[in-house]
């Protein structure tokens, strides 16, 4: 069975327009996806259908043959780690630390032993241990895309959702998001991730859906 | 369907829901919610819609207007359970009253809420009111639905992080609501931060005192409407003495 059904998805903001129309497509476990498509043409927008953010007018979402519109958003959320395209809608807590924190203490990553040491391995991945203790607000744009980055890939979680993450990073922290990516499939983790850039489309990456207003073309 | 000046529909929406308050009887409060309807028209409120919109409000009132009714005792009885008067005539009028009083206030207000922000604030100024505190009403009515956009954005991120808030102790579910809320005020404090700079970058408040773009003037139809709402308020009035 596959990990994702798209089947048949339609989608629009308001009555007037159609921005995602009967769009079909399927994720398998560990399968590595990318998905690009010009600005504004729903990438977005489809991902947070994927995630039970907003609801499909016509069409299902089905996360390991589950219904998504069945699925509270704190079970999808255990089971998909995402990665907003703007990390200060992601970033909701007083200090750094407590960020990095939070899925342990509320969700179901459960094991306080492992939570440190996985912290502080992704705090210093991405070099933001000097902020520990600082609010996430106060951070860069590039460190709080650092920072969304690292709390979503220190989550044990099957699958991983990246909205377009190269953005704003600098040559080294690509590099390290590279590393990471690596990591994911060396683990056996499937993921998917908006990009624009050939490098990571081409060298990433198993599978390329291109949305268009006609729909996804695979590639 | 002409376009009122912003202080023809402050002075209107003054006079309109005071009389909604002083006047008691149900005759009088429908004869003014006939002619509050009939400015609404006129200043083109699209009345449907607000109706609609404002569907949840209605429940409420309907809920106090039998409140009203029960407790409101007095006149004939209409309906009694053994020796009790549930319902009289006096209860009833009162709970009549109520939704009618509601009604009126809320579909005044309709006539300063679809008006340009911009141009309320132009109207305050006319009427005497310092300028920077139009725009700090402006602002304020501009902020409250940002605050909430980014408290729901915080509360998707919370669940998506895995937090299932249904099943959090009320205690630890409080402590993390004022946990998000601090960093959503604190974004849209920041955003305040910008407007502000970007306020001053345009001169705001640079010399002490400031022309306007736009004159206001008032128009003959301005005249004539409040003439005529202070006219129905009398007549009324009187209809109801
Ligand atoms: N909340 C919203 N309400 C209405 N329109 C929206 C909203 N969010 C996005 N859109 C519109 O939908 C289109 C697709 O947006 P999006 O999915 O963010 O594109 P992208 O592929 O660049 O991620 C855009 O034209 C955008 O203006
Ligand atoms: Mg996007």
């Amino acid at each position: 069975m596959s990990f994702y059904t798209i089947d048949s998805l339609t989608f629009s903001y308001n009555r007037n327009t159609s921005l995602l129309e009967n769009i079909s497509f399927e994720i398998d476990n560990n399968q590595h996806i990318g998905l690009t498509g010009d600005n504004g043409c729903g990438k977005t927008t489809l991902i947070k259908l994927m995630l039970g953010i907003l609801k499909p007018q016509k069409g299902a979402i089905l996360i390991e043959g589950q219904n998504v519109k069945d699925m509270p958003l704190s079970h999808i959320g255990r089971k998909i780690g995402y990665v907003f395209q703007n990390p200060e809608k992601q970033l909701f807590c007083p200090t750094v630390w407590e960020q990095m924190s939070f899925s342990f203490k509320y969700g179901n990553e459960g094991n306080r032993h492992i939570m440190e040491d996985r912290i502080n391995h992704y705090l210093d991945l991405f070099e933001l241990k000097k902020y520990k203790n600082d609010s996430p607000m106060k951070l860069s744009w590039g460190e709080k895309q650092r920072l969304a980055l690292a709390s979503v890939l220190s989550r044990n979680v099957k699958f991983l959702i990246m909205d377009e993450p190269t953005i704003g990073l600098d040559m080294l922290r690509k590099k390290q998001l590279q590393k990471c990516l690596q990591a994911l499939k060396d683990e056996g983790k499937g993921y998917m991730i908006v990009s624009h850039e050939p490098d990571f489309l081409e060298r990433y990456v198993d599978k390329l859906l291109i949305l268009t207003s006609k729909g996804v073309e695979v590639r | 369907m002409m376009n009122l000046d912003p202080r023809t529909r402050i002075i209107i929406v003054f006079i309109v829901s005071s009389a909604a308050i002083i006047l008691k009887e149900v005759k009088s409060l429908m004869l003014l919610l006939a002619f509050t309807l009939v400015i609404c028209i006129l200043s083109s409120v699209p009345l449907k819609k607000a109706t609609m919109r404002l569907r949840k409000l209605w429940y409420v009132f309907i809920v106090l207007a039998i409140i009203q009714s029960i407790f409101t005792q007095g006149g004939d009885a209409l309906l009694t359970l053994g020796s009790i008067r549930l319902l009289t005539t006096k209860g009833l009028e009162a709970g009549i009253s109520i939704i009618l009083r509601m009604s009126i206030i809320i579909y005044s207000a309709l006539i300063i809420i679809i008006a340009s922000p911009l141009d309320m604030v132009y109207g305050l100024a006319a009427m005497k009111m310092p300028q920077e505190i139009g725009f700090m009403v402006l602002l304020a009515i501009k902020f409250l639905p940002l605050i909430r956009d980014e408290f729901i954005d915080s509360i998707t991120a919370v669940q998506l992080a895995g937090a299932d808030l249904k099943k959090i102790p009320l205690g630890k579910k409080i402590s993390l609501y004022t946990y998000i809320l601090t960093p959503s005020v604190t974004k849209a404090l920041r955003r305040a931060r910008y407007i502000s700079l970007s306020m001053e970058c345009r001169g705001f408040r640079a010399y002490p005192t400031r022309t306007y773009y736009c004159k206001l003037k008032l128009k003959k139809f301005d005249y004539t409407i409040m003439a005529a709402t202070i006219a129905s308020i009398i007549a009324i009035i009187l209809i109801s003495w």
